[in-house]
């Protein structure tokens, strides 16, 4: 049962006002995206057009608090199908950011490692210019296990098989054909400044 | 041949996890004549995981600025790379507002619309032209190939180059090199499930393992590709999908620029074809 005295009328304008978020109420709930959805086929309770109609009537905490918006593959099947143009992957998107800030501000708990690993991925970016595979881990891992131990630990269980195939294959370290610590030590672009000009710019574009 | 040259935004994992597809890269279009300057000083287009579109468009007018400073068209071999590239294009044109903003955080970012974005797949199969492939094809690749296109090729609809529900551009590329397409039209735009790899492995696992299954069961030798993402989950992780699902596959898996680079009469190893995670030398055998 909704509870009316609950619902909050101003969450579809909070949506429409974000990137991505703008065709929110274009939306006829016929349910084209769910049906096409690959993770719908995996995971059962996963439903795109019920998250947009929860939107639209400002069923705010449901929405925000529901573990499923982090298993969104951002595939873009459901924006190409949809009858309406409602651009849902991006508008998945939008409400996972509003979830984040809400995080930020200490008003939720998010139940999934994935902001922390788009942080850690970012940091490095935002850091070098490039993606750095190992920065990333170093940060993801640790932040995701609660403790410097722990993270190591998780990091060596996914990386024991894997890291050594790259090296193998001469994709990281030593054995590759561009230089002696490929992928072990970051690749850094000359500017960084810009890089730093650029993340400060969009983190106000946030606000 | 309507190109000649072009800026080359190889993209991170072009340094490291996908390797080889960056090797093939350039040494195809070295065979075909067409001279690519690597974007200077590029940086990581946010992927994935830029979820602020504001971050994926200054991010990506770097780039593109650029390719535009030398007046060439940008082009990159991946995926979600073309992706970030295209819609900050689409999008620097038709917000006049954001544009300027997004000059004013550096003047590096000064993209004026002139060039495009483009994916290697599309470059190959529309501008070099599949007639000019034709002629400069010497091998026949007599192998049995599922295509596999992912996400980005054909969606989101403002960006793709392809039909949404049966692209064409890899299949016409096979058959003119002398491959076998099998059937495999279910799949071929399914996702990989990589951008859950990360953090939720079962569900990504269960994506690439229906992906590899069906290219077995549909006969092929092997899966061709044209995203480094997509190479990572159903190359590099193939052996961890089969751990943790107690299964074998053991399907190669290829990039459609070192199949293509094969039929132009390159080396393998120029082709980086020893770096493909799972085993690709039996498949040789098979080039004529
Ligand atoms: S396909 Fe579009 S209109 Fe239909 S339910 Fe989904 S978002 Fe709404
Ligand atoms: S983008 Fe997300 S919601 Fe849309 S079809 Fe893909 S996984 Fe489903």
């Amino acid at each position: 049962m909704i509870k009316t005295w609950e619902l909050d009328p101003g969450f579809k304008d909070e949506i429409m006002k974000e990137p991505g978020g703008e065709h929110l109420t274009s939306c006829y709930q016929c349910s084209t995206c769910t049906i096409g959805c690959p993770i719908t086929e995996l995971v059962p309770s996963y439903n795109p057009r019920k998250i947009i109609q929860m939107s639209l009537l400002g069923m705010r905490e449901e929405v925000l608090s529901n573990p499923d918006l982090w298993i969104c593959l951002i595939c873009q099947t459901c924006t190409a199908r949809c009858p309406q143009d409602v651009g849902i992957s991006d508008l998945l998107s939008a409400i996972r950011r509003i979830a984040e800030k809400d995080e930020e501000a200490g008003k939720l708990k998010i139940e999934s490692p994935r902001p922390l690993f788009d942080t850690a991925f970012l940091h490095t970016v935002e850091k070098y210019g490039r993606l750095y595979d190992i920065g990333l881990a170093m940060e993801y891992y640790p932040k995701r296990e609660g403790s410097f131990i722990a993270g190591q630990k998780a990091m060596m269980k996914d990386y024991k098989d894997f890291g050594m195939r790259m090296f193998f294959k001469g994709k990281m370290g030593p054995l590759g054909g561009h230089g002696l610590l490929k992928g072990v030590l970051p690749s850094k672009i000359k500017n960084k400044d810009v890089m730093k000009k650029i993340f400060k710019w969009a983190e106000e574009k946030e606000k | 041949m309507s190109v000649t040259k072009l800026a080359y935004y190889p993209g991170c994992p072009s340094e490291a996890t996908a390797l080889e597809q960056h090797i093939s890269t350039e040494a195809v279009f070295e065979k075909l004549g067409v001279e690519l300057v690597e974007v200077e000083d590029w940086n990581c287009c946010g992927a994935a995981e830029a979820e602020n579109p504001m971050l994926v468009y200054a991010l990506n007018a770097r780039n593109l600025a650029i390719a535009e400073r030398a007046s060439l068209d940008i082009m990159t071999p991946c995926s979600i790379c073309y992706y970030n590239l295209a819609r900050t294009a689409n999008a620097l044109k038709e917000d006049e507002k954001l544009n300027a903003e997004i000059k004013g955080i550096d003047s590096s970012l000064e993209y004026n619309g002139t060039i495009t974005a483009k994916h290697v797949l599309d470059v190959l199969v529309n501008d070099v032209g599949l007639d000019e492939l034709k002629s400069k094809i010497v091998k026949k690749v007599n192998i049995k190939i599922a295509p596999y296109y992912g996400c980005y090729i054909s969606r989101p609809p403002g960006t793709a180059y392809d039909d949404p529900d049966d692209p064409v551009s890899m299949d016409q590329l096979i058959k003119l090199i002398g491959g076998e397409v099998v059937p495999f039209s279910q799949m071929k735009t399914l996702c990989c499930g990589g951008p859950l790899m990360m953090t939720r492995a079962d569900i990504a696992y269960d994506m690439a393992r229906n992906i590899l299954d069906t290219a077995k069961s549909a006969g092929a030798d092997c899966v061709a590709l044209a995203c480094p993402l997509c190479g990572m989950m159903l190359d590099a992780k193939q052996a961890d999908i089969e751990k943790a699902l107690n299964i074998k596959i053991e399907m190669p898996v290829i990039y459609i620029t070192q199949l293509l680079g094969l039929a132009l009469g390159i080396d393998a190893k120029e082709l980086g074809l020893e770096k493909n995670v799972v085993d690709t030398k039996e498949l040789l055998g098979k080039v004529v």
